[in-house]
């Protein structure tokens, strides 16, 4: 069987991956930390500041993730083929044939289904999802880090007061803890099934399809 | 003064006494259940005597404990300790006075406690300080080791205070420099909060012990936690907004005052949580920042007042973790703009070089 290289992601795709995956550990870690700061009682009397540093590091991370998502929303209209909006969501017929054919190949209904270079349409849909998480994690995030300032509180106020933001904010942590152990699980599933190099891919930028001949 | 005013000033209520003995175990960190013990121990006749000697001091330790804005715990010392010598308040004088002082430590012998406000001038035989013909010396080398425990008040009986400030012409050093093998503990400030000392007499009343205390002597119940930890500033700190001078906006604001000189990030005592004069202030909630009294010579190590403490590091890059942030944010999101518009300027690029043909074949 012939395989041929195919340039799917582009370098500002890449680049915006792994921005995010990168922040949104970082994020995670120190925002788990600032929900429950542990080591207090133990550091207490030192010179260091552990819950500033951690708030500081999870501020920087944030700038970092409001880049990533900002570069994505960017590609979502600009981006190659794969990489545009109406190429993985489940808002044309062939995308929701796609999505179907993808939950049965997933609960072992299905053997084959359509080879596409870029998302399938149910991995799309998460990922829209996520986006609009991530807007949400976002606004609300700032929100909490200007609160005196009158434009987000304009827009933070959407969300309610800062306890309720900070709640949204705090549930959406774990929605991106749990997309990051499924997408993590199912990247690695697909890279076993398929013989399309789909992890490689978010590195180099190439995946692999089949020769027509 | 009419008789009932003196009346009322010098009489401890029944409800004065009780909440002095609930806030000295607020203080010491008991719980609630504890306070009838406490009650119990202050009122005990079997409470030990008290000596109370000054040295080189200003008496303003005494003054503090007997301030009108908290008569209560100030009578409530005096009531519950038996106090049998202490030259500020005693009627006795002269003879009289002196007397007292043997009598007590020869009756009392080992059992009573010796609270000692002042620094011990050393220099040329300790003469800079003398009572009764005694130098500060010879009275605390003969009272000292017939106490059951010392109590250090002020920073002066602790370490040594302004009289030990350099060049310290009169040699002055704390207790703990020159009495051994009786317990001591130190209550250093300058003044010390009453209710601190309040808290180290009765925990000594109840438990029969001193409390626990720190390396430099101190109760950790009152000298355990930084100012800087509960200080109600401390939020302006981490988030990088000073009072860069007094007067300015930022002090307006109610900003850190870590930069016109506050010395919390180095001082160890519960100010922030116990406040003074029962109205609920403290140094820095009146915008003057922490001048650091209670650490050993503070007079050389924490001055000049107004300036920054050094050694202290501001969180974040140096400015403040939200501020440091925003202009680290500033940067990153440039540089998203900036990987953005090189994209599309390839893009646009390559269409123009390739023409609309080649981008379809793609």
């Amino acid at each position: 069987m012939q395989y041929e290289r195919k340039y799917t992601w582009s370098i500002l795709l890449r680049l915006y991956h792994w921005a995010l995956a990168l922040s949104v550990l970082a994020l995670s870690v120190t925002g788990f930390y600032i929900h429950f700061p542990w080591t207090n009682t133990m550091l207490e009397g030192g010179s260091t500041f552990p819950v500033a540093t951690m708030r500081y590091i999870h501020f920087i991370a944030a700038f970092v993730f409001t880049g990533a998502v900002l570069a994505r929303l960017y590609l979502l209209i600009f981006g190659n083929r794969q990489e545009r909006l109406w190429d993985f969501l489940p808002i044309t017929p062939r995308n929701i044939k796609n999505f179907v054919a993808t939950l049965g190949i997933y609960s072992y209904l299905r053997d084959s289904h359509e080879e596409r270079l870029g998302h399938n349409a149910l991995a799309g849909s998460a990922y829209g999802l996520t986006f609009l998480a991530a807007a949400v994690q976002v606004l609300t995030g700032f929100y909490m880090l200007y609160p005196e300032s009158a434009t987000w509180q304009q827009i933070g106020l959407f969300f309610g007061p800062q306890q309720t933001a900070r709640f949204i904010h705090y549930l959406l942590t774990w929605y991106f803890m749990v997309f990051a152990l499924i997408h993590i699980y199912l990247c690695v599933w697909n890279d076993v099934m398929a013989r399309d190099g789909l992890i490689s891919s978010i590195f180099n930028g190439y995946k692999f399809r089949q020769s027509k001949s | 003064m009419s008789k009932q005013y003196c009346e009322r000033n010098f009489k401890v209520s029944r409800r004065g006494f009780l909440k002095g003995c609930t806030l000295a175990a607020t203080a010491l960190g008991l719980s609630e259940s504890m306070v009838p013990k406490l009650v119990e121990a202050a009122a005990s006749p079997t409470r030990p005597p008290v000596v109370w000697l000054h040295f080189q001091e200003c008496t303003g330790c005494t003054e503090s404990l007997l301030r009108a804005s908290h008569p209560d715990i100030g009578r409530l010392i005096l009531d519950i300790i038996s106090l049998d010598y202490h030259e500020t308040v005693m009627a006795a004088a002269g003879h009289q006075a002196e007397k007292s002082l043997h009598d007590t430590i020869t009756k009392h012998d080992g059992k009573f406690i010796c609270v000692v406000e002042g620094a011990i001038p050393t220099k040329d035989g300790g003469i800079y300080c003398k009572i009764a013909d005694r130098t500060a010396m010879e009275i605390l080398a003969d009272v000292g080791p017939r106490a059951a425990a010392v109590i250090a008040i002020g920073t002066c009986a602790s370490y040594g205070g302004i009289q030990a400030a350099d060049p310290n012409p009169t040699g002055a050093v704390g207790v703990q420099d020159l009495l051994k093998g009786t317990p001591i503990i130190n209550v250093p400030g300058c003044p010390p909060n009453p209710v601190s000392f309040l808290g180290t007499v009765l925990h000594y009343f109840t438990f029969k012990k001193l409390p626990r205390t720190d390396q430099l002597g101190r109760p950790l119940f009152a000298y355990g936690r930084k100012i800087h930890d509960h200080c109600e500033r401390r939020p302006h700190f981490d988030e990088g907004r000073f009072a860069e001078q007094f007067g300015d906006e930022g002090h307006r604001q109610g900003y850190c005052l870590y930069k016109v000189g506050c010395k919390g990030p180095g001082t160890f005592s519960n100010c922030p949580a116990i406040r003074f004069n029962d109205v609920g202030v403290w140094p820095v909630s009146v915008g003057h920042g922490c001048v650091g009294c209670t650490e050993p010579g503070f007079w050389d190590t924490m001055g000049p007042f107004y300036g920054r403490l050094p050694n202290v590091t501001v969180p974040g890059a140096g400015g403040g973790i939200v501020a440091d942030a925003g202009s680290a944010g500033k940067k990153i999101l440039g540089v998203t703009a900036a990987a953005v518009g090189i994209h599309a300027a390839v893009g646009v690029g390559r269409k123009l070089v390739q023409g609309k043909k080649n981008d379809e074949q793609n």
